[in-house]
């Protein structure tokens, strides 16, 4: 509303910089965690790789710093989106992210550590479509379910079943890939979004069953594959087999817990430096951050995540958009979701599932689609009516 | 609220793995990371008294294989780049590089820095360069014996090296790196170096143009009259310092894991010395006072010794002989009669005061005692034997010691072959001087000396020894040789020890062979290569002659 009394006639830098401009209606508290995180990320994944090539320890930090530039003005864009846009352009973006999941399963797509979830761009880049799809499913299910039955609270069948749908193909293709990791991340937000739509409590119920079902089904047909398996039994007991599967585990918990209360120092943890984590940068970053800055850089990483967190459930609450609130809550839930598992498998409370630390490590689709869904949440503050 | 959960179930663990288990994780990593490496000392050389070196330590490379990290499409080319510059044979590394089990595999070693460079320069994954200390030998089998040789492990197994090898080895370093988990080490981290400290040399009293001399004449002898083996023992006379030892057959130390050990023999075969034992016969009955040189004996060819009936080597009519045409033609009949006037007692006690039953205390690897019987063990006809060298065993270096000691005017001097040692920067710490102790009076070895002159002269058993321009003296031995293969005497030993010059003697050698073939007389066979070497040696040393005569001596009364 307020947009509308701003004169047409200044220049696009005065109105953006202007006293009333969105510039300065960003929820300051979030942006500032979010860079905290990206610079700590982009110290750990430098830390992490400055060892692969010799003469070359900034080649990956390069490139992290480069998908982080492209990250921000890709939230920069998203944040300007009005809701009424984003709903009418959810089922193209959907469309969009389930052609991608596609074109990973053609000979287009490439295997990169056992997933089949790559699209090469040569030049060393590579996209990973599962990445963004999981905000374009968050999106679908929302325009789905943004109007509830008339004269009630809940959510329509119809909508409903659509919704199911929605989320069951994409999460089928993510599966086909396999990348169990993002199919547990698509299922997290599909309940969530289901919840915050108002769906009854027998149904959650139901949706709750159901997933136990699906889960023992997955485990009785024998879909997993052996590595898989591996990874619940090696979280169980990782002494059982240090060097096989359980080794990620074991190197994981080393290497935290010889950071003790301030760390090595950035550069001089040896675990990382000897490289003995694999996917140090990209799943397992979180184990420089506790082995180079110790307890207190561990602990700070996870209260600027949880910071994230807790002011987008503030802005979800505020919101006084059905849609708006339902976009934001899911992508907390999402967020929290990654925070929760990746951190849990670094320190021990987790079986081991390759999911990304938001915002923290290294995976160039990651950072975009975090970038992304940081921006939509911003859209959805810039947007807020103000008190 | 759940989020408040979570928030402090990860706060929770954080504390428990990074404050109460921390040291747990800590230790963990360090041995996941830090290895020790040793860092090998470099060997001290072996010399000769000249600094010559006879054993030496050089740098050398091995180059060594990851088999799985070269491809199985590779492995040919890889092999036939690798055995064109190692020259050595493709099917062989091919082979090597085929072991995907293991992920070392030796290619070559020993390989000189220049050809590793090559090596390194084909630039092949998995093949990389080690340095470590090669033991070389210059003189290949030169002093075989005596030097020893090292093992796989970098300790000496036989002679000095053995011996003397803690000195030799010095003290290995240590440093711990750490490596990360590709096995690379991790640049910039903390390392702990402990200096390795470098072996000593060993300067050793043998003279290396001698030695090679020495073993030149013994190596041809054992060859010529097929014998099992044979010494050759050189010994300055004034310092008892050894200038030679030489046995034959010598092992190549180059190449010491193909050919058998032998040991040294002239300090580790014990045998039956035979006539050359008469001297400490005549010692004991000079210095007993009841034989003159010109004693005159009425010598048979058979004599009757208790239970045993003793001859000569070649039977004759009894004759009249002085003692000193008694040791010069070396009749063991004339020997035993002068012994029967000395006595057990004072024969044993001479035996043992020149050295025989212990160890010479020269400090040689393998150095055998010799066997003298006890005095109170020897049977009736024991002492008969032993006044002409049988019954009682001793080493090649005893018998050369006695000669020694006579030469020197009767004062024994510990034969010595360490001449000291020699730190890094060169400085020689000098070894202690031989002990000196006196055995016989100046005029018993005086006397002895003249007849042992008298035997290399033309009447005596030892002519072939004789050395125009100069005056030698030495003494001949024939013995009968105790095998153990036969159970009993089979074969000879045939010797040949004496001094050279006479009147001023500086150079004692000693030749000996075990069990010759074709021909069995000290005089006949030993003598020769006592000539050559000490023939060598003296213009080697430049030992001019005396320019003196022997004075006339009488050896028997018209016989």
């Amino acid at each position: 509303m307020s947009q509308a009394l701003v004169p047409r006639s200044r220049s696009l830098v005065r109105r953006a910089m202007g006293a009333r401009s969105p510039v300065w209606r960003v929820d300051g508290v979030l942006l500032v965690a979010v860079m905290a995180l990206s610079v700590i990320g982009t110290l750990l994944v430098w830390s992490s790789t400055r060892t692969w090539a010799a003469g070359a320890p900034t080649g990956m930090v390069m490139k992290h710093v480069l998908n982080l530039a492209i990250g921000w003005v890709l939230c920069g864009i998203a944040a300007l989106a009005d809701r009424r846009t984003l709903r009418i352009y959810a089922p193209a973006v959907y469309g969009v992210s389930l052609l991608g999941l596609l074109a990973v399963i053609t000979p287009l797509g490439s295997t990169i550590n056992g997933s089949h979830s790559w699209i090469l761009l040569g030049g060393g880049f590579a996209v990973q479509p599962s990445e963004l799809a999981k905000p374009a499913l968050i999106l679908m299910l929302c325009a789905l379910l943004a109007e509830p039955a008339r004269g009630t609270d809940r959510p329509r069948t119809l909508d409903l079943v659509l919704c199911a749908a929605a989320a069951a193909i994409a999460m089928g293709l993510v599966m086909l890939q396999p990348d169990f990791g993002t199919t547990m991340v698509l299922a997290v937000i599909t309940g969530a979004i289901m919840i915050f739509a108002g769906l009854r409590k027998r149904y959650i119920a139901a949706l709750g069953a159901l997933a136990g079902a699906g889960a023992a089904a997955v485990w009785l047909l024998g879909l997993l594959k052996p590595y898989q398996i591996a990874r619940f039994t090696a979280f169980i007991n990782p002494a059982n087999d240090p060097r096989g599967a359980g080794y990620n585990s074991t190197q994981s918990l080393i290497a935290i817990g010889s950071g003790e209360l301030f760390g090595k120092g950035l550069f001089h943890g040896g675990q990382t430096t000897g490289r003995f984590v694999p996917e140090q940068h990209t799943d397992f970053i979180f184990t420089v951050a506790g082995e180079e800055f110790g307890f207190l850089g561990a602990v700070t990483v996870v209260a600027l995540l949880g910071v994230v967190l807790l002011r987008g459930l503030r802005i979800a609450r505020r919101s006084e958009d059905r849609f708006s609130a339902m976009v934001v809550g899911g992508i907390v839930c999402w967020f929290a979701f990654q925070t929760f598992v990746n951190v849990g498998m670094t320190i021990g409370i987790m079986p081991i599932t390759g999911v990304p630390l938001p915002f923290v490590s290294y995976g160039g689709t990651a950072t975009f689609a975090n970038m992304i869904a940081l921006g939509l949440i911003q859209a959805v503050h810039i947007r807020e009516r103000p008190f | 609220m759940g989020m408040a959960v979570v928030m402090s179930l990860f706060a929770g663990r954080l504390v428990q793995l990074q404050g109460l288990d921390s040291k747990v994780f800590e230790a963990k990593a360090a041995t996941l990371r830090v290895h020790e490496e040793t860092l090998t000392a470099r060997r001290g050389p072996i010399t000769d008294i000249n600094g010559n070196e006879l054993a030496l330590t050089v740098e050398a490379r091995e180059i060594s294989a990851d088999p799985t990290k070269v491809k199985p499409a590779d492995r040919d080319r890889v092999a036939g780049s690798l055995a064109a510059v190692l020259g050595a044979d493709k099917a062989k590394i091919a082979a090597k590089l085929a072991q995907t089990g293991t992920r070392y595999t030796l290619l070559a070693s020993n390989v000189p820095t220049a050809t590793t460079a090559k090596v390194l320069a084909l630039k092949i994954g998995g093949v990389v360069a080690t340095p470590h200390y090669e033991r070389w030998y210059p003189g290949g089998s030169l002093a075989g014996g005596v030097i020893g040789y090292v093992g796989d492990e970098g300790h000496g197994l036989t002679g000095f090296e053995q011996a003397y090898d803690k000195l030799l080895a010095g003290q290995d370093g240590r440093q711990t790196v750490e490596t990360s988990g590709t096995g690379q080490r991790i640049p910039m981290t903390r390392t702990t170096k402990q200096e390795p400290v470098a072996g000593r040399g060993l300067r050793l009293t043998l003279d290396r143009d001698i030695q090679w001399a020495a073993e030149r004449a013994i190596t041809r002898q054992v060859a010529a009259t097929g014998a099992r083996s044979g010494s050759v023992i050189v010994m300055d006379v004034r310092t008892g310092q050894l200038v030679a030892m030489a046995n034959a057959p010598e092992v190549d130390l180059n190449a010491w894991q193909r050919t058998p050990d032998v040991g040294n023999r002239a300090v580790s075969e014990v045998f039956e010395p035979g006539s050359t034992n008469k001297v400490i016969t005549a010692a004991a009955a000079l210095e007993a006072g009841v034989v003159r040189p010109e004693t005159v004996f009425q010598v048979a060819d058979k004599y009757r010794c208790a239970d045993r009936v003793l001859g000569d080597a070649h039977p004759h009519p009894p004759e009249n002989l002085t003692f000193t045409g008694i040791i010069a033609e070396s009749s063991n009949v004339g020997t035993i009669m002068a012994a029967d006037r000395v006595g057990d007692q004072p024969l044993y006690t001479m035996l043992k005061a020149f050295g025989f039953g212990a160890k010479t205390g020269a400090g040689l690897y393998g150095e055998e005692a010799g066997l003298l019987p006890r005095r109170e063990t020897w049977s009736g006809s024991q002492r008969c034997t032993i006044a002409f060298g049988q019954g009682v065993s001793v080493t090649a270096l005893q018998m050369a010691s006695v000669y020694q000691t006579i030469a020197n005017g009767g004062v024994r001097l510990t034969p010595q072959i360490v001449a000291g040692t020699v730190d890094q920067h060169g400085r020689f710490v000098p070894a202690k001087a031989p002990k000196q102790t006196r055995v016989v009076g100046t005029r018993t070895a005086k006397d002895i000396t003249r007849m042992l002159e008298a035997a290399v002269s033309a009447e005596g058993t030892g002519s072939l020894a004789a050395i125009k321009g100069y005056r030698v003296a030495g003494k001949t031995g024939t013995a009968q040789r105790y095998d153990e293969s036969c159970r009993g005497y089979c074969g000879y030993t045939a010797t040949f020890v004496g001094f050279t010059p006479a009147d001023a003697p500086r150079l004692v050698a000693l030749a000996v062979l075990q069990a010759p073939e074709n021909g069995h007389f000290g005089g006949e066979i030993a003598a020769p290569v006592f000539k050559e070497v000490m023939t060598f040696a003296l213009k080697s040393r430049k030992i001019p002659p005396t320019g003196t005569t022997a004075p006339p001596v009488r050896t028997g009364t018209g016989g």
